[in-house]
């Protein structure tokens, strides 16, 4: 080989070689360094769009909507990106103010986020979030936004699955309400390591929307946007679809729940129509609730409270007005249900607790007769019985129970009471016979029915440790109001009463009073208790006692089909003999030619078919009317409904609360009006339910630009980056008061 | 049917060179086309037009290459100082008529949205005119050639100088890596390689150390000795270049597909960085395809170079092989992340009249050569 082939060969070689390391190097990246790369390419180019899922319904035991879906189309305002603008985004409001008729100034307020010190309107959810302007608005404002989005920055007009109730109002405690989710839940849900919820996310915020939040909301899709380095969508990468959120069936029914709602309208308008002789006035009737369960199975069948409001307020946004009318005291709390969250002096329907008591304890007996006086002295007071009414003689627990004799139970709380004290001048426990029976029938404690934290009272039974607590944590107070002797109030012989009281409560207020214990006997004084948890308690009665923790809920129905059924599970048995509980079932049960209290209210009732049980409460409170209370069952042999009725303000619970309640039996038994349930049968299987699909198609054509711009109308766009951003400038200044 | 005569012409050309060269153009204005695409439907604008101006050029430089091929052996030779001349008359036209693009005054605008750029055609008469040289020398007198380096040098020295000014330094390293390939196949001996590579690295200190250089072009070594620094800034060709390639995977996106592509991530992507279209769209099949095609190129070239009776046809050969594949590897290269980014064009595949018309004219004097190797009945080397 000469000189000039070796070099030829050596040029050859070079260039071999430097083909052969691009042909290498090229495999390195593409087919073996492929994993790395991809993923660089797919973080800096992929923006991701959350589609939101559909939420699911919340339907009745026959699979009808209580609660649905629908699509509307919803003008939304970006503060942040108004902002941005150069004049504040002035301009862009007043284009967008000509549009949807709004004034700009106001549609200013709407967005500014809620603070101490800014007026009203302003937005309570997360600040970051754009702000519902208008919803359901006409297609052409929409338009008009739309087609010229350049005009329009920081405003988008799109379509958004909004709440929508096919009975308007209909269990709207129960049902609960959604709200846009704030910047503090966004902060938790991420420092618990939950990446469920974004930005502009609506989330329950009351009642059964809020309890099951979780498997109503389903989970977010993503779509996964290819964009250029300018923002501009160029392409369609992936999507995670939404998993549609689960469909709650409840074992509510809408007649039932109808019939009870008017029910308890009725009444009310009706007592407050009605003069009170005791009084000299009209019944006051402020609020009132119906419940009613399945004695059986612990399920509950309706919840009616007044006043009611009406849900949709919440959707899309409430105003502040609106809110605050909802939860004025002078409206009467609209708000708060009546049935599960008030609290009331439950009346002679306690009686089911001092009877179980005595007998169970063995200060009275079932087979004893004890004297029924029209008055009593009580330590140093004298009570008497309702009007005074007596009975000559001596009277057993049935009779007691039937005609309800206040001064009958007295002598049995008494006589503990004296027991008690004899206990602790002795150094020894107090029994409390009467507590411990009313606790083991639910009373004070929470029924822990599937509603949220803080919607559901647990009632106050009050005893010996309970006063002590109280009054240590409140005896500066008491004293205070005793020296000082509320030169605020008017009246002066109110003023007389309170000051008498501040100054009883600052020395003696720890102890439990024999009065005290009196009263509980016949459920007054500080006893309380809502309504759900006397019904709770009735059906511990008829069910051989059995204390529910009582549920809504009947099945969550996964967008799948897959049915997870929801069950009352028993919380404790009452410690009460069978038999007693039976005696007093009989001694409530109406047309046995006894008279019971009550019983007036069902003449004319087919209670041969039809027997029905019960026992009236009519409630004294001070400074108010009477609380009506009506606690019953039916068919008395084997109960299939217990339905407890509760008026306040309203008198006698034979004449306010029982005639409310046989309105109840009546639709439940098909007597003189049609079943609620067909056949007058309540239908037991889990209805079948089609899952939540996502909102319709927008009801405009052109609402989705051709440009690739935007990448859908339904689809909310975030970004994880753009997340990020929002938080770091929510740490960087002060953030408002949360809503 | 072709007749005898036909037939004997037909195989005076390397049809294995000339199909590779047409393969690498025709796959190059499918990528052009997939690049400028999304910019041109954006716009409003046909978006075939980048298209079309590619196949137009590779027309023009079928014609411009035929022309070489046919002119006559002789006369090619002798014509060799005139295209010198011509080539640094332009490269003189441009620096006082130029325009400025991406920071080099390397463009003639003619006017219509054509544009020359003559350091492209300063490639063919450097390699013309180097060949030229050596040979005249050689065959009129045998002295060592040693002492041509020097007037080489010089020669090479003007159109080197006048495309430092504006500045282009791709086209630069370009020219050195020819001449010294072409130098080291003359038969110079070792040690003036030695040390004209030394001088070469001297050189390249000096002028960054000296502020020869200017602040983009160091840019552009610093992001290549350390990508991930500055991905936004200065990095972001080869970061984005990067990313495309790996995106294509073995088999790629396909073509139109490519989501850097039509993100329109890569800058220059129609021209230096058109290799990452492939690299994205067509993945390791398609990108390694052109890494074979222009293996097949220079095969074919450094054959010719081989089979060459006379020393001008063989340095001919050996010269334009060298350009080839050096402003392949080094376009190719600067996509991989293996070479500093410089402005240099893809043969061929890239968008651009000139590099286009060079190249064709470069593979018609290929073909010159390989014909008067095919008449003549000895070929040196097998």
């Amino acid at each position: 080989m000469n000189d000039s082939s070796i070099r030829i060969f050596a040029f050859r070689v070079l260039v071999i070689s430097m083909v052969v390391t691009l042909g290498a190097r090229l495999y390195y990246l593409q087919v073996l360094g492929r994993e790395k790369v991809v993923q660089t390419a797919t973080r800096q180019h992929v923006r991701e769009v959350v589609v939101p899922a559909p939420r699911g319904a919340i339907v009745d035991d026959r699979g009808r909507p209580l609660v649905r879906n629908r699509p509307s189309l919803v003008v939304t305002v970006d503060r942040g990106e108004l902002r941005s603008q150069d004049d504040g985004g002035r301009a862009v409001l007043a284009r967008l103010a000509a549009v949807v008729k709004i004034p700009a100034g106001r549609i200013a307020k709407m967005i500014t986020p809620c603070a101490r010190g800014v007026p009203r309107p302003c937005w309570r959810g997360s600040p970051y979030q754009p702000v519902p302007v208008v919803t359901d608005t006409t297609p052409d404002r929409v338009l008009r936004i739309a087609e010229r989005a350049e005009d329009y920055p920081g405003v988008r007009a799109q379509v958004e699955t909004l709440r929508e109730y096919p009975h308007v109002g209909l269990a709207a405690h129960t049902l609960g309400y959604t709200g846009p989710i704030t910047q503090e839940e966004l902060d938790n849900a991420a420092a618990a390591g939950r990446d469920t919820y974004h930005h502009d996310d609506m989330v329950g915020r009351s009642g059964l929307e809020r309890q099951y939040d979780d498997a109503l909301r389903g989970r977010d899709g993503v779509r996964r946007v290819l964009v250029d380095n300018r923002g501009t969508v160029t392409g369609f990468d992936s999507e995670t679809p939404p998993t549609p959120g689960d469909t709650l069936v409840t074992s509510f029914d809408v007649d039932l729940q109808a019939l009870a709602e008017k029910a308890l309208a009725e009444q009310v308008a009706a007592m407050r129509a009605q003069f009170d002789g005791k009084t000299g006035r009209n019944f006051a009737a402020p609020s009132g609730a119906l419940v009613v369960l399945d004695p059986n199975t612990g399920r509950v069948l309706a919840l009616a409270s007044f006043p009611t409001y009406d849900p949709t307020l919440f959707v899309g946004g409430i105003s502040a007005t609106e809110l605050e009318a909802l939860t004025d005291p002078q409206a009467g709390v609209p708000l708060v249900s009546r049935a599960v969250a008030g609290q009331f002096a439950p009346g002679s329907t306690f009686k089911l607790v001092s009877t179980s008591a005595d007998v169970t304890a063995g200060l009275g007996s079932l087979a004893g007769r004890y004297a029924c006086p029209p008055s009593l002295a009580v330590g140093n007071q004298v009570k008497t019985n309702y009007d005074s009414e007596s009975l000559a003689g001596t009277i057993d627990f049935r009779t007691a129970l039937a005609f309800s004799c206040d001064t009958f139970f007295y002598q049995f709380a008494m006589n503990a009471w004296y027991a008690d004290q004899a206990r602790v001048d002795a150094g020894r426990r107090p029994a409390e016979v009467q507590q411990a029976m009313a606790r083991a029938y639910g009373f004070g404690n929470e029924p822990g029915i599937d509603l949220p934290e803080g919607e559901q009272t647990g009632g106050r039974i009050i005893d010996r440790a309970y006063l002590q607590r109280r009054w240590e944590q409140n005896r500066p107070q008491y004293c205070a109001d005793g020296r000082r002797g509320y030169p605020e109030v008017a009246d002066a012989a109110r003023r007389a009463f309170l000051t008498q009281l501040a100054r009883e409560n600052c020395s003696d207020g720890w102890r439990f009073r024999i009065g005290e214990a009196a009263d509980m006997a016949i459920g007054q004084g500080e006893t309380t208790v809502s309504p759900l948890q006397l019904a709770l308690a009735y059906s511990a009665l008829v069910n051989g006692g059995r204390l529910y923790r009582p549920t809504i809920a009947r099945a969550i129905v996964g967008p799948d089909g897959r049915v997870r059924e929801v069950t009352p599970t028993v919380a404790r048995t009452v410690p009460v003999a069978p038999g007693l509980l039976r005696y007093i079932r009989e001694s409530l049960v109406f047309g046995r030619g006894i008279s019971v209290s009550g019983q007036t209210a069902f003449e004319g009732f087919p209670l041969d078919r039809y027997p029905v049980g019960g026992k009236t409460g009519t409630a004294e409170v001070f400074g108010k009317q009477d609380t009506s209370w009506f606690a019953s069952w039916a068919p008395a042999g084997r109960p299939k409904y217990v339905v407890v009725g509760m008026i306040e303000q309203a008198g006698l619970g034979s004449r306010a609360a029982a005639p409310m309640v046989r309105k109840v039996y009546e639709g439940l038994f098909g007597i003189g009006r049609p079943p609620v349930y067909p056949g007058a049968r309540r239908p037991t299987a889990v209805p079948g339910v089609s899952p939540a699909t996502p909102a319709a198609p927008p009801p405009v054509a052109k609402l989705q630009p051709d440009t690739p711009a935007r990448p859908a109308g339904a689809s909310r766009e975030v970004t994880r980056r753009e997340v990020a951003r929002r938080r770091a400038r929510s740490r960087a200044r002060p953030r408002g008061a949360a809503p | 049917m072709l007749g005898p005569m036909a037939g004997a012409r037909a195989r005076q050309v390397d049809w294995l060179l000339v199909g590779s060269a047409l393969a690498l153009a025709l796959l190059g204005s499918l990528l052009v086309w997939s690049a400028t695409r999304p910019r041109l439907v954006e716009s409003g604008g046909d978006p075939r037009a980048f298209l079309v101006r590619h196949l137009m050029n590779l027309a023009i430089g079928l014609v411009l290459g035929t022309v070489a091929a046919v002119v006559n052996y002789r006369t090619l030779r002798t014509s060799a100082p005139v295209v010198y001349v011509a080539s640094c008359l332009g490269l003189v036209t441009v620096l006082l008529i130029g325009s400025t693009i991406n920071g080099s005054h390397s463009w003639i605008v003619l006017g219509g949205g054509f544009q020359v750029q003559p350091s492209e055609f300063a490639k063919v008469g450097l390699v013309v005119t180097v060949a030229m040289l050596f040979a005249e020398r050689r065959e009129r007198d045998d002295t060592r050639r040693e002492r041509d380096v020097p007037l080489l040098l010089a020669l090479a020295a003007v159109p080197a100088g006048l495309i430092m000014l504006q500045p282009d330094i791709g086209t630069i390293m370009v020219l050195a890596f020819t001449l010294l390939s072409v130098l080291a196949v003359a038969g110079v001996s070792w040690r003036w390689l030695v040390g004209l590579v030394l001088l070469g690295v001297v050189v390249v200190f000096a002028a960054v150390h000296l502020g020869v250089l200017k602040e983009y072009q160091l840019d552009r070594f610093r992001a290549f000795a350390n990508p991930q620094a500055d991905t936004q800034g200065v990095g972001y060709n080869t970061n984005q270049a990067r990313i495309a390639i790996g995106e294509g995977g073995l088999t790629g996106t396909g073509l139109f597909h490519g989501t850097q592509t039509n993100g329109r991530f890569v800058p220059e992507q129609q021209t230096d960085f058109v290799f990452t279209v492939a690299g994205e769209e067509l993945g390791f099949v398609g990108a390694g395809g052109i890494i074979l095609l222009f293996g097949i190129l220079l095969w074919r070239t450094l054959r010719i170079a081989g089979r060459s009776p006379d020393l001008f046809g063989r340095l001919l050969a050996v010269g334009i092989a060298a350009w080839f594949c050096f402003q392949m590897f080094v376009n190719i290269g600067m996509t991989l992340g293996i070479t500093p980014v410089t402005g240099l064009p893809l043969p061929f595949v890239s968008y651009g009249g000139s590099s286009m018309f060079a190249n064709c004219i470069a593979i018609g004097l290929l073909i010159n050569v390989h014909r008067r190797t095919a008449s003549s009945s000895s070929p040196l080397v097998a």
